[in-house]
């Protein structure tokens, strides 16, 4: 038996639906993992379907009429860049197990059952909602037909059986965190994600404990605490999880924290090192293996040296963004924030090694390389946006990259063996620099955008959220392109002095905020990373602050602030499909393949974190910023699911199997 | 000068410890900043006194309490001060420059989730909250935590002493009440 020929008719079924799931054979490999569920499935689907219901009948003529599909990407489909993705191991292309999708932060699905030709019939196939208000920034993972979904603080942890009708939750894990981080949290009490692995699910509490929970039953294996919750310092972003250890950073650049980045066991919690942002080498972990590629990154103890004395204790740096990995290499790469306080002329000197991004071994934390993108930052640029891995072709040599939209609106092309920077162009409107100089990896200040104490100073772009914030973008080897959603805004700042009380914010900048010349707060785009330049964007009213999905059909995905959620042609730039949502959307979408092995695309709708913090009402006329909400939506073609329509009849079948004390429906 | 008097006469039915004198005095302006801290404050042990949330089972008068006034409300000086401190405490960087919120909560309306009569400000800076708030008691003698109070009066937010028996109930002087609840109000 050819295995690559079944595992193509697996495919082809798969894309078409040309086979329902119940008619499917045994022996596709492309489903394996799903073959014990289907076992379940099985017998219970031809028993509704074909059995004693004549409703079905319908149902049943519609599993075996194929989907028309239309892929008008199979031509024309050359690569723009030739740039291909580093993103092995990948997650199981059905599943979503970790934020990113992949080491290489690609947020890219091979799925392509929802392409360019059928996009424009995506429906809602089924919603959840959790219950809380709070910005809905994490990702859904979906492992092992279930997906799990996060709740901004109290930070609840659900599990939904994908396999059953109606998505039922399996089990709810409340972890109770304390009350007071929901204060000290700057940007809103988020979290930006769960991490899977060796069957636990692990996330940040905003209280500043780790958490690993039982996949199966939804039961605590471990809690550490990481830091101190009183003196301001918070944890929200997503653990990354590289073999056996998870690594986890905290929160807390206007607070005056002391920013860090740490390994723990996946097994026991127990925490294997720490790396700080400021200090000395030891404590930043810097050693006879770091190469920067920058003089003025070379010297001794430069995370105390490039402070006023004693002021890199608060100085921050703390590591809230996104990590990602290269197997090869044996690297990892994140970024740190913002110093603190957001008042420069209070910290003199280049405050290493905030704004920086860092590449360390992830065994020892010892650090490789560090490239600063901000020095001595001013207007609160930090460097936590995600780096996606690449390998492309610059001035005709393959360089291995990774590519970083800045907060200060610099988009990066950088090796990331060295640290040398090989491209880097605006993305979106600035005027803070006046250029780049390619030899020191600095870019030139414009001095009149140089903020001090009690000036007024106008018309400084981007403003403190940056070009980019933390939404993360994502890349195709498709295209070879990178999309993100970026920001096209300023801001009128002046600075007031501060000083340090703890539990208080150490923050000092005074804010108003506008959009950038063209009136638009947001755009959606296509960024080509060989030659750091635009390919095209889609311009939007309001701020675009979600995460990017990319896809295989060719259809990338995004949402809007005020909660438009778009699919767009990947190559064209050209808007296929748009459905308004309950909520602004600044979450992350995800794709992955149901029980059913249909293809579904799920995003969160409940827009806060700093999308609310940071827009004034008053920028863009007739702004009204939707409430906050707290519905995941999950979407398929015709919004078909196994849930839906006359099916859900058997859905009272299944339940009153699954639990029989409390159906009604025993007998049929 | 009504607006004062009218201020006195509460501070006298309300609050013995209160001069009504030297709080219209200052009121104008009149005073110096020495002054100012040598005013005679409400005691700590009645603003302590004020319960967080409704007393069970108890007469609508041991409300009263809510009643104290801040001497220093209206008071330039004082409002002066109290922005310098409100800066200074970084209470601007939860709270925004502006005061209309950010990572902590709005000051300039009138929604107060512990209560937005002066004495219940006082208290929530004080005490501090379990949400973020901290406690300035030990940082902050009570005279600046009324001068912060003044000066978040005078935001525009805020619940007006007047209204202080009122205020829990989500009354606003001025509204329609119904024949009914004006009876369930009688004591």
């Amino acid at each position: 038996m050819g295995r690559s020929a079944s595992t193509e008719e697996c495919r082809r079924r798969s894309r078409g639906l040309e086979g329902s799931f119940f008619r499917t054979s045994h022996s596709c490999l492309r489903v394996e993992y799903l073959s014990s569920l289907f076992d379940r499935f099985h017998s219970k689907v031809l028993f509704a379907c074909c059995g004693l219901l004549m409703v079905m009948s319908s149902s049943c003529k519609r599993s075996e009429a194929p989907i028309p599909v239309n892929r008008p990407y199979e031509t024309g489909n050359a690569s723009f860049t030739g740039a291909t993705l580093n993103s092995a191991p990948n997650d199981p292309p059905g599943e979503w197990r970790s934020q990113a999708h992949d080491y290489a932060n690609t947020r890219y699905s091979t799925l392509d059952q929802i392409n360019t030709g059928n996009v424009g019939k995506l429906r809602i196939a089924w919603t959840f909602s959790n219950g809380t208000l709070g910005g809905q920034e994490a990702a859904p993972l979906v492992v092992d037909n279930t997906m799990y979904v996060v709740t901004p603080f109290p930070d609840e942890l659900y599990a939904l059986d994908l396999t059953l009708p109606g998505e039922p939750i399996k089990w709810v894990f409340k972890p109770n965190p304390s009350p007071i981080a929901k204060g000290k949290a700057c940007c809103g009490p988020v979290t930006r994600g769960v991490a899977y692995a060796n069957g636990k699910l692990i996330y940040n509490l905003l209280d500043d404990h780790t958490v690993a929970v039982d996949a199966k039953t939804g039961k605590e294996v471990w809690r550490i605490k990481m830091g101190n919750v009183e003196t301001g310092e918070t944890m929200t972003m997503a653990p990354f999880v590289v073999g056996n250890k998870v690594l986890v950073g905290d929160s807390g650049g206007e607070m005056g924290v002391w920013g860090w980045i740490a390994a723990l066991d996946v097994d026991s919690g127990k925490e294997l090192w720490r790396a700080y942002s400021t200090g000395s080498d030891s404590q930043v972990r810097i050693g006879n293996d770091f190469k920067p590629f920058y003089d003025h990154m070379k010297g001794k103890d430069l995370g105390i040296g490039s402070w006023p004395a004693g002021a890199w204790k608060h100085g921050a740096g703390s590591v809230w963004g996104w990590i990602s990995y290269d197997p090869q290499l044996n690297l990892i790469y994140y970024g740190t924030s913002n110093p603190s306080p957001r008042v420069p002329d209070q910290r003199p000197g280049d405050n290493l090694w905030t704004s920086t991004i860092f590449a360390r071994n992830p065994d020892t934390g010892m650090a490789r390389w560090a490239y600063q993108t901000t020095p001595h930052d001013r207007w609160d640029y930090d460097a936590v946006n995600e780096d996606i891995l690449m390998d492309l072709r610059v001035d005709g040599q393959l360089r291995k990259v990774m590519v970083h939209f800045d907060r200060n609106a610099y988009g990066y092309t950088i090796d990331r063996a060295t640290g040398e920077v090989l491209k880097a162009a605006p993305f979106t409107y600035q005027n803070w620099s006046s250029g780049f100089d390619m030899k020191t990896g600095i870019p030139t200040v414009n001095p009149d955008k140089e903020p001090h104490p009690n000036v007024k100073l106008v018309n400084v772009c981007p403003p403190d959220i940056g070009g980019k914030d933390w939404q993360p973008s994502a890349a195709s080897p498709r295209t070879g392109l990178v999309y993100a959603a970026v920001f096209n805004m300023c801001m009128d700042v002046t600075d007031n002095d501060v000083s340090y009380i703890p539990s208080s914010p150490f923050d000092g900048m005074d804010m108003k905020r506008y959009p950038a010349p063209g009136g638009n707060l947001g755009e959606f785009i296509a960024w080509n990373p060989v030659t750091g330049k635009k390919v095209w964007g889609v311009k939007e009213v309001y701020l675009t602050m979600s995460g990017v999905l990319a896809t295989a059909g060719d259809v990338v995905f995004y949402g809007t602030t005020d909660g438009w959620f778009r699919g767009v042609d990947a190559r064209s730039g050209r808007v296929l499909w748009s459905q308004k949502l309950g909520s602004g959307i600044i979450g992350q979408p995800i794709t992955y393949l149901g029980p059913d092995h249909r293809q579904y695309i799920a995003i969160y709708a409940g827009v806060g974190g700093a999308a609310t913090v940071h827009v004034d009402k008053e920028a863009v006329k007739g702004f009204d910023f939707p409430a906050g909400g707290n519905s995941l939506y999950v979407f398929s073609i015709d919004g078909d699911s196994m849930s839906n329509g006359q099916s859900q009849l058997g859905g009272m079948d299944s339940i009153s199997k699954k639990s029989p004390q409390s159906g009604t429906s025993e007998k049929q | 000068m009504d607006h004062c008097a009218a201020r006195a006469g509460m501070g006298m039915l309300a609050f013995a410890l209160l001069t009504p004198l030297s709080g219209c005095r200052a009121a104008q302006g009149g005073s110096s900043m020495t002054a100012q801290s040598t005013m005679n404050l409400p005691a700590e042990s009645a603003a302590g006194a004020v319960p967080l949330g409704q007393l069970a089972g108890a007469p609508a008068e041991t409300a009263t309490s809510l009643s104290i006034a801040n001497p220093y409300e209206h008071n330039p000086q004082a409002i002066q001060a109290g922005r310098q401190l409100y800066l200074q405490m970084n209470c601007a960087g939860c709270h925004a420059y502006n005061g209309k919120g950010n990572m902590g909560p709005d000051l300039t309306d009138t929604y107060w989730r512990y209560g937005g009569l002066p004495v219940q400000i006082y208290n929530t800076i004080h005490d501090g909250r379990p949400q973020g708030m901290p406690a300035w008691k030990r940082a902050l003698p009570p005279d600046e935590i009324w001068k912060l109070v003044a000066y978040i009066q005078s935001l525009g937010g805020t619940v007006s002493v007047s209204n202080y028996e009122h205020a829990r109930q989500g009354d606003r002087p001025g509204d329609l009440i119904a024949p009914e609840a004006q009876a369930e109000a009688q004591p």
